[in-house]
């Protein structure tokens, strides 16, 4: 245990353990990651104005057109900024958290409080998730307006003068946004009226059409990096030539957008350029003087030409990903398996020793600040509820090549380290274990775990690519490049592709993510939530709004009581997959994906965006869940309680939940953990109820009794999904993350059959056990959770935490890497762990100000502790905690 | 080899994923019921041999349901809060104070487990433990209850399981003896060589575990490990700890384990209704170095707490 300060923050108390891995980043990294501290989550209007302003000039163009040009006015008048000592540079927009509002995706949200639309919106259950989402109180988050800073969403901050320009441009997209022509057109979805009452009660979270429309996907570098950008744009000219006037001519309009998307790209990249000389000529430092005329160099070579060396590829596929964001509202595009796709790069300088080891560690740890300051913006229950201001830009390690041999290499050595050394969100770290890696590798990554920042996160190749393979393989998949997948997103299972890059007269097979955003369709549905209106025969009983067909059913037995969860949930799962495919649909009509298309393999081929199947593989749309472990538990507790020992009748269990088993709810408590709630004066009627749902067997400690039921759901529920269609008609398939939203739904839900009370955050993650009720320890809780075959999912999610002491020392790494192991051996899908002191948390909760750098890992990413809502740090707090004394 | 079907024991908890007691991952069977009383003991749920009510007075919320469900009477309430007669829990199977209470104030310690039951659960967690792993059995005092710790050591070392005990010695010759071909590991704890100061400690003499420790490192062929919980101001002047390298050097065996004093054990002392008596002093990271020394300066392989090369 470490005594003096230390950047996570100081031990509390002599007897807290702190984590025992401990290093420090370089000099200039700590100074970027001290710029971030420093920094607030800022939002400007300069995108958004030249967006507007050049889509609004060109009425009456060819919609793809008019989109491109709109998106190079936007680049081209983004102000560069780039900031002392950075190796890598350029950002979102101006600010150093920077991001900007897209009205044209949603402009209500912006308009809310200026104008009466809020009202509608409200109505219209968009807007629900928002009211119950809070924001984390610390940290860069605006959460408050003050000064000439006007707070948006809680995490936001604009200029005040910059205000009247938001609500001008929102109104110019009124009732033209993707929401907006969205919401016009899923109206006529016969049953669209059940679609907002389910929004409303929060039974699912959000659309995703509008919100979040790409992302949850991994990126593919290979196209600029192969043929740079005048490369690219001359391969356009080249395929306007052959197929201008021929049919199919939406390929003449895809191709002449990427020309100008390109366009645009190149000038912001040169404008950061001229930037960059500028600084040169008025910088007194010698050092930092040369440092900005090396950046001029590298920006001005990479606005036309292929990458020539690693600080060149880096800096151009920063920029790419930065493009990418830049053109819709994203959150999840992950690098995917970067120290794989820059390893040619890499390798060819450090042969020819034109970079040092330590040196591309310090451009890693700068690479990793930029990372973190990407800002998603988007509102409160999206950002909050969903992200946790998290942007999930996972970049993944390990896995096996094209041959299917370990794709392990140096420069991801050197990654792990960086991501030790430099410890930030972003971006997160996962590791695709197989039982070809190597022994090295995977004590670096356990290394890595033991810092406590949360990452790398353990997942299984194998399961993923037996998933992809059943999923992907009618559209063409081969197990060769099954192998190429990486995990867009928190967790999300994602395609890839093989691409063979030259470089230096060396032919290379790449990875890199062939596929659209996965994650979007059926956007979180609440387990706990559906089951509550099946008890109460459809009804939201916080709202006392009827959200199903009332189904009248006495539930006489366990069967009907299942077979009606089944039939809401089905639903529930219509109604939304189809006005969704409406959303999505007025999304690619109105704002086309034109940068991540020309990235994406065979886009360019085929001369298609991504929202006209240009992709490699469409089968993207999923159908998410949260509150597994809650739902499964509730099962058992009915089932044991009402049916097999009738301890109580349905009756009296909804008496109980009524009245929250005697308990104050935790909105009055102010304390989402289970164990802090506090009895009411009639605590004494419902005691014997509440213990009898608190004795039910729970998931996680190999009871068949409870075990059972969970095969049986996971079953039907990865089954039924493919009964229904996306917009590009395929089948959708599950998706078993929570992400945050396991506080926001917990908040709007009662007390629930496995003695949870209400308004308290559900389990987090599908396979964590709900907190404090896996009572017989790791192997008993993996034994449960790999009761069912996770590769009929696109993932399920297991978060553990585990107290530093277990983990200690040599033998301790080695054996944290055996627990690992069997579980992936069992074929548990994913683990990762959270490697700290209960205690510890407490006390950051206390006193944020302490704890700025404390990092945990929430549901599949890595946050700063003092930007997460209180809701999610109960959750953590409350977390079974595996600790060896 | 076939299970004797009436072959169990009592149990009070199977812990999987340890890490600091034996080779590997491994899976702790902890049996209940000790033939010492050490008053720095860290696990005191465990010293009774009989299932027992553990009582969290936190969670209590005074409706006394547990007193008039008590048949036998063994339930009453003072000033304090509630209070057990545990010489009439010790007869207990039917512990209504625990299906009444709403609380979970009042939770159950300790179970009747068949050996066939735990061979069961062995058999799953072998699957997670990875190469070096196995069980250990502890508690309590594992060998206070030879048979059944017996058929468990059998049938896992006849199934390739790697078996392990920590036991405190103070058990008959003949409960060890019949156990030896099936073990791999032992752990031999030694508190004090003086037996006086030893009574005063744990309430019993040293003469039994000091016979047995000698015997065992003669016909013990795996790997006997000593370990020594270090109290400050009971066992640590430098005089006893050369003693102990002395002793040690003469039975042959050439490794020790010291334990700091912790006093993580100390709230469930209130659950079982014993007053921890906070007398000895946590040992502090030098004197533990010096204690180090002095044994391994003597030939003696010393390992502090948890780091271990094992």
């Amino acid at each position: 245990m470490l005594k003096e300060y230390n950047y996570f923050g100081p031990a509390p108390d002599p007897e807290v353990s702190d984590r025992e891995t401990r290093k420090k980043p370089t000099k200039r990294a700590e100074f970027l990651r001290d710029l971030y501290f420093e920094a607030k989550s800022s939002t400007s209007m300069e995108f958004p104005y030249w967006y507007t302003r050049t889509w609004e000039e060109l009425d009456g163009e060819i919609p793809i057109i008019r989109r491109a040009e709109a998106l190079k006015s936007g680049f081209e008048h983004l102000t560069p900024v780039i900031y002392p000592k950075e190796l890598i540079v350029g950002g979102k927009a101006i600010y150093l958290r920077g991001s900007f509002p897209m009205p044209w995706l949603s402009e209500a949200f912006y308009l809310a409080s200026e104008d009466k639309l809020y009202k509608e919106a409200l109505e219209s259950g968009k807007l629900t998730a928002d009211t119950v989402t809070t924001m984390g109180q610390g940290g860069g988050n605006v959460t408050k307006s003050a000064g000439s800073v006007i707070s948006i969403a809680g995490k936001f901050g604009l200029r005040k003068e910059e205000l009247p320009v938001l609500i001008e441009i929102s109104k110019k997209w009124k009732d033209k946004s993707v929401d907006d022509i969205g919401h016009k057109y899923e109206q006529m979805v016969p049953d669209y009226k059940d679609k907002e009452e389910i929004m409303r009660s929060v039974i699912c979270m959000f659309d995703s059409g509008y919100t979040l429309p790409q992302g949850r996907e991994v990126i593919n570098y290979y196209y600029p990096l192969q043929w740079g950008i005048d490369g690219l744009i001359y391969i356009c000219e080249q395929e306007i030539n052959k197929v201008a006037g021929n049919p199919d001519m939406d390929r003449l309009y895809f191709y002449r957008s990427v020309i100008l998307v390109l366009t645009g790209i190149k000038n912001w990249i040169l404008n950061y350029s001229k930037e960059a000389k500028f600084l040169a000529t008025v910088e007194k430092d010698e050092k930092q003087k040369k440092e900005y005329e090396e950046i001029a160099r590298r920006l001005i070579n990479i606005s036309s030409r292929p990458p020539e060396n690693f600080h060149e590829a880096l800096q151009m596929i920063w920029l790419f990903h930065i493009a990418v964001l830049n053109e819709d509202a994203i959150s999840g595009l992950s690098p995917g398996r970067l120290g794989q796709i820059l390893y040619p790069y890499w390798k060819e300088d450090i042969d020819n020793k034109t970079i040092t080891k330590s040196e591309t560690l310090e451009l890693l740890e700068c690479l990793r600040v930029k990372f973190t300051e990407i800002d998603c913006f988007a509102s409160t229950g999206v950002v909050g509820g969903v992200l946790s201001g998290n942007t999930f830009n996972n970049l993944c390690l390990g896995g096996l090549k094209k041959d299917g041999i370990s794709a392990v290499n140096e420069l991801e050595m050197l990654i792990l380290e960086a991501g030790i050394t430099c410890g930030t969100p972003q971006p997160t770290l996962s590791i695709l274990y197989d039982e070809k890696l190597d022994e090295e590798f995977l004590l670096k990554g356990i290394e890595c775990t033991k810092t406590g920042t949360g990452y790398p996160a353990w997942v299984n190749n194998n399961v993923a690519m037996e998933f992809l393979l059943n999923n992907y393989g009618s559209e063409g998949m081969q197990p060769e490049e099954a192998r190429a997948w990486s995990i867009g997103g928190c967790l999300e299972t994602s395609p890839g592709s093989w691409m063979p890059l030259t470089y230096k007269n060396k032919l290379y097979y790449i990875p890199g993510g062939s596929a659209p955003a996965t994650s979007v369709g059926v956007h979180f549905l609440s387990l706990p939530k559906i089951l509550e209106t099946v008890l109460f025969n459809g009804l939201d009983m916080r709202t006392n709004e009827r959200v199903f067909p009332s189904h009248n059913l006495k539930l006489e037995n366990y069967n009907e009581l299942w077979n009606t969860f089944k039939d809401y949930f089905t639903r529930a799962v219509d109604v939304l997959a189809r006005t969704n495919n409406i959303q999505h649909d007025a999304w690619r009509k109105i704002s086309h994906s034109i940068v991540n298309s020309l990235l994406k393999p065979d886009c360019l081929e085929k001369g298609r965006d991504i929202g006209q199947m240009g992709s490699r593989y469409n089968r993207t749309f999923n159908v998410e869940s949260c509150g597994t472990a809650n739902l499964i538990n509730s099962l058992s507790s009915l089932k044991k309680n009402v049916y097999e020992e009738k301890n109580f009748t349905i009756d009296e269990f909804r008496d109980a939940v009524l009245n929250n088993f005697g308990y104050r709810t935790a909105l009055e408590t102010g304390s989402y953990s289970l164990i802090d709630q506090i009895p009411s004066e009639k605590f004494d009627k419902y005691k014997r109820i509440h213990k009898y749902c608190l004795e039910a067997p729970k998931y996680g400690n190999d009871d068949t009794f409870v075990d059972s039921i969970l095969k049986e759901w996971e079953d039907w529920f990865c089954g039924m999904c493919s009964n229904f269609k996306s917009l590009y008609d395929m089948p959708l398939y599950a998706c078993q993350i929570s992400v945050s939203t396991h506080g926001p739904m917990g908040a709007v839900t009662l007390a629930t059959p496995d003695g949870r009370l209400c308004g308290t955050t559900f389990a987090d993650a599908s396979m964590s056990a709900y907190p404090g009720t896996d009572k017989n320890g790791p192997y008993a809780l993996f034994t449960s959770a790999t009761c069912w075959n996770h590769s009929l999912s696109q993932n399920s999610q297991m978060n553990v935490k585990i107290h530093p002491s277990a983990v200690k020392g040599r033998e301790g790494s080695r054996k944290f890497l055996e627990l690992i192991r069997a579980y992936l051996r069992k074929g548990g899908f994913h683990l990762q762990f959270n490697i700290v002191d209960s205690r510890m948390l407490k006390q950051a909760q206390k006193e944020p100000e302490k704890y700025r750098g404390l990092m945990v890992r929430v549901a599949g990413f890595t946050q700063y502790w003092v930007e997460l809502g209180k809701q999610i740090q109960d959750e953590v707090i409350a977390r079974t905690e595996y600790e060896e004394v | 080899m076939e299970i004797d079907k009436s072959t169990g024991g009592y149990i009070f908890d199977i812990q999987g994923f340890s890490v600091h007691d034996g080779p590997g991952c491994r899976t702790l069977i902890f049996l209940k019921g000790c033939s010492l009383r050490c008053s720095w003991c860290s696990n005191p749920e465990g010293i009774n041999f009989f299932p027992e009510p553990l009582y969290n007075a936190e969670k209590c919320i005074y409706d006394k349901l547990c007193v008039s469900a008590c048949k036998k009477n063994a339930i009453y309430t003072d000033e304090v809060g509630i209070r057990f007669r545990k010489e009439i829990c010790r007869d207990c199977s039917t512990f209504e104070c625990v299906k009444e209470c709403c609380t979970g104030a009042i939770r159950k310690c300790g179970y009747y487990i068949s050996a066939e039951q735990l061979l069961d659960k062995i058999k799953r967690d072998r699957q997670y433990w990875g190469g070096n792993g196995g069980i250990t059995l502890t508690g309590g005092e594992p060998l206070c209850q030879p048979e059944f710790a017996e058929t468990v050591l059998r049938n896992c070392f006849e199934t390739l399981i790697h078996t392990g005990i920590e036991t405190c010695g103070n058990v008959k010759w003949a409960s060890i003896e019949s156990l030896l071909d099936f073990i791999e590991w032992i752990f031999y704890d030694i508190k004090h060589l003086d037996s006086d100061k030893h009574k005063e400690a744990t309430s019993s003499g040293n003469e039994l575990i000091i016979e047995n420790a000698v015997r065992l490192a003669e016909k013990f062929k795996g790997r006997m490990i000593f370990r020594m919980p270090i109290v400050s101001g009971f066992n640590d002047d430098i005089e006893h700890i050369k003693n102990m390298c002395e002793f040690i050097k003469e039975t042959g065996r050439r490794e020790i384990n010291i334990l700091p004093l912790h006093r993580l054990g100390r709230e469930k002392y209130k659950l079982v209704g014993l007053k921890f008596k906070d007398e000895f002093k946590i040992p502090g990271k030098e004197e533990l170095l010096n204690i180090k020394n002095i044994f391994e300066s003597s030939g003696i392989k010393c390992f502090i707490g948890s780091d271990t090369p094992f």
